[in-house]
């Protein structure tokens, strides 16, 4: 498969299965040949939760899982889009523009892959690396810390145990694991052949990023934005970097720490 | 697109268009793989994004928010200047084979004459000028060039004296009387009117209890302002003799049969690209089975067709 040249396409597609998390999470499974076999950990894609006009846009969904001609997404409900995403059934249409962006592999440039990866999710944030960790495979995983808020959280957790075997889990209000961020499971330098990959919330990657200030190079950080077009067009995704101005749907959403302007990211 | 079951083709403003849809501006990427003809299926021009005389950063803050059937957008111009545009960009928009506009920032006078003189070093390569007039007046009260009649008339007559190629001029609906200024425009020597540009609104963030965009204000676009765009192309179709390219909200053929039924000679897509990339191609279907359906033989024997019955029909509407 060409893969789009790179450039994402519009398909239509059906969801296959959807898996409740509770409290308004879940994943959903959805047939589309072209984007399960061109996705990469990281990338992500553009999800229309219902038909017509309204609602206008395309979701940014992580694509959470791909083989065969199935992707999966994981979504919790935080406003329209998403309760939309969480009534669907088998066998229901959607339109998903992607495969798009740079994931955790191509943002890395050329080198090769890291001996050990660092995993750090904060709530949904897991998606991404759920894709990636199946990519990489256990052997290169030095450790997986994911963080959800707690109460409202369990089943969600639940799902990230089962999904990251071993995982070290965070709450802050201490329901779910220990209490406290990502951060209190994180070591406090980053061994020599690691990386880190991270996904969640802003607050908690600009807080990473502070804590290694010199290894930022070795920290990869999926970044949210709101966007229009998933292609690079419109310009609205737009992130403060050191090179100017980079887009998260086309450029990102994967960058390295030492790109971002932390100090001067509105939030999304 | 060989397998149209009617012509499309039509001469608007200086360009021969295959089909009448123009990608608007400020929506398609500089993207290689997205300006070859397979991703380009049924369009008939493209705008480029906005081309200021210096590179432009944009602004800050959100850019981009979903409202009912649309959005609103503050993107602040985001552009690499002239030269950036000629050196990166020239030579992708040029490979395509689609003819396309460049699509000018006009802040002032001196910028528009400059930015000008400069596009016109690649002669032909370049097909047509789109010059942009919602752009605040720097020379004046910083007031849109393209709200009153005289200011509009200003810029574009200095446009045209710098740029003897086709020219286009995109008017705001925030003119409080768009048919003068379409006429004032017009006079001036424009080669063909775009109507129009995004419609001013806000949002508020409830959350942040501050409105949502730091500039407060946002141009509102996609489905929504369609109805709006529509009144505006009737009105301005009946003010000029010149083409008008209706834009604003066009989301399905029938939108666009709408338009040109109105009077437009051809209408541009924008936010509705973002839900479809593939909309060009089917607006074009649709228009193509619509004439052939009502056994109209050419494209122009559509425009204006809707005013037939309250006036005649257009002065310049071929038959
Ligand atoms: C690259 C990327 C990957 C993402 N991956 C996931 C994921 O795997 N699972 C998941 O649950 N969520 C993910 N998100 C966040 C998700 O896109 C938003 O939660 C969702 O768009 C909210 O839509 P809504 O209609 O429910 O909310 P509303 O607030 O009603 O949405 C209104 C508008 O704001 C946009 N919006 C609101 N919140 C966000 C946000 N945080 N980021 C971007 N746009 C937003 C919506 O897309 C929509 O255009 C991701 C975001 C990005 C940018
Ligand atoms: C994200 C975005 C960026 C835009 N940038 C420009 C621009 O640079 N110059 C311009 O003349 N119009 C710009 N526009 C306006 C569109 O070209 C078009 O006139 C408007 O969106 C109405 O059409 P639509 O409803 O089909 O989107 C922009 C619109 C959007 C949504
Ligand atoms: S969403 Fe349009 S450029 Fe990123």
């Amino acid at each position: 498969m060409s893969c789009g040249g790179g450039s994402p396409r519009d398909y239509a597609a059906a969801v296959l299965g959807h898996r409740p998390l509770g409290d308004g999470s879940g994943l959903l499974a959805v047939r589309c040949g072209e984007i399960a076999s061109c996705a990469e950990p990281g990338q992500f894609v553009l999800l229309r939760p219902g038909t017509g006009n309204d609602p206008f846009l395309g979701r940014p969904l992580a694509v959470a899982d791909a083989a065969g001609d199935v992707f999966k997404v994981v979504y919790r409900i935080v406003g329209r889009g998403t309760a939309l995403l969480a009534s669907k059934r088998q066998g229901d249409p959607v339109t998903v523009r992607g495969p798009i962006g740079r994931g955790f592999f191509s943002a890395r440039g050329e080198k090769p892959l890291p001996r050990k990866v660092i995993l750090a999710g904060g709530a949904v944030g897991a998606a991404p690396l759920l894709f990636a960790a199946r990519r990489l495979g256990l052997s290169r995983i030095e450790k997986t810390v994911m963080g959800v808020a707690g109460k409202g959280w369990e089943g969600f957790a639940e799902w990230l145990k089962e999904a990251f075997p071993g995982v070290d889990l965070f709450s802050g209000d201490g329901t779910l694991g220990t209490k406290g961020t990502v951060l209190a499971g994180l070591p406090g330098t980053l061994p020599a052949d690691s990386e880190l990959w991270a996904c969640g919330p802003q607050a908690m990657l600009s807080a990473i990023a502070a804590h290694y200030p010199r290894d930022g190079g070795r920290i990869l950080a999926a970044l949210e934005s709101r966007m229009a077009c998933g292609m690079g067009g419109c310009l609205g995704c737009v992130i403060p970097t050191v090179s100017g101005n980079r887009r998260v749907c086309v450029d990102g959403p994967v960058f390295t720490a030492e790109e971002v302007m932390w100090n001067e990211l509105s939030s999304c | 697109m060989n397998s149209l079951r009617a012509d499309l083709s039509i001469a608007v403003g200086g360009l021969n268009l295959e089909t009448p849809v123009v990608i608007a501006s400020g929506v398609w990427p500089y993207d290689p793989v997205l300006w070859s003809p397979e991703r380009l299926e049924g369009v008939g021009a493209l705008c480029t994004k906005a081309v200021s005389l210096q590179p432009r950063e944009g602004n800050r803050g959100v850019r981009v928010w979903e409202t009912p059937c649309g959005m609103l957008n503050s993107i602040g111009l985001q552009n690499s200047g002239v030269r950036g545009f000629l050196k990166e960009y020239l030579p992708i928009a040029g490979k395509s084979g689609i003819p396309f506009l460049v699509n000018l920032v006009m802040e002032s006078e001196r910028e528009v004459r400059e930015n000008l003189s400069i596009l016109r070093e690649s002669g032909d390569a370049i097909p047509a000028v789109e010059l942009n007039i919602s752009c605040p007046n720097a020379d004046c009260d910083g007031m849109a060039w393209g709200i009153s009649p005289e200011s509009a008339a200003r810029a574009a007559a200095i446009a045209r004296s710098e740029w003897k190629g086709p020219l286009w001029v995109k008017l705001t609906p925030q003119a409080p009387d768009l048919p003068a200024v379409a006429k004032a425009v017009e006079s001036e020597g424009a080669d063909a009117l775009v109507c129009g540009n995004t419609w001013l609104g806000m949002a508020m963030d409830l959350k942040r209890k501050q409105p949502v965009f730091r500039r407060v204000t946002a141009g509102l676009s996609g489905p929504a302002v369609f109805p709006l765009a529509l009144r505006t192309v009737w009105q301005v179709c009946g003010a000029v003799s010149i083409p008008v390219v209706g834009c604003g909200g066009v989301s399905r053929w029938e939108d666009a049969a709408a338009m040109i039924l109105a009077g437009a000679s051809a209408v541009e897509v924008g936010s509705s690209l973002f839900a479809d990339f593939d909309l060009p191609r089917k607006i074009s279907e649709g228009l193509a089975d619509y004439l052939a359906d009502a056994e109209i033989p050419n494209l122009a024997g559509l425009v204006g067709l809707g005013r037939k019955e309250k006036e005649g029909g257009r002065p310049w509407a071929q038959d």
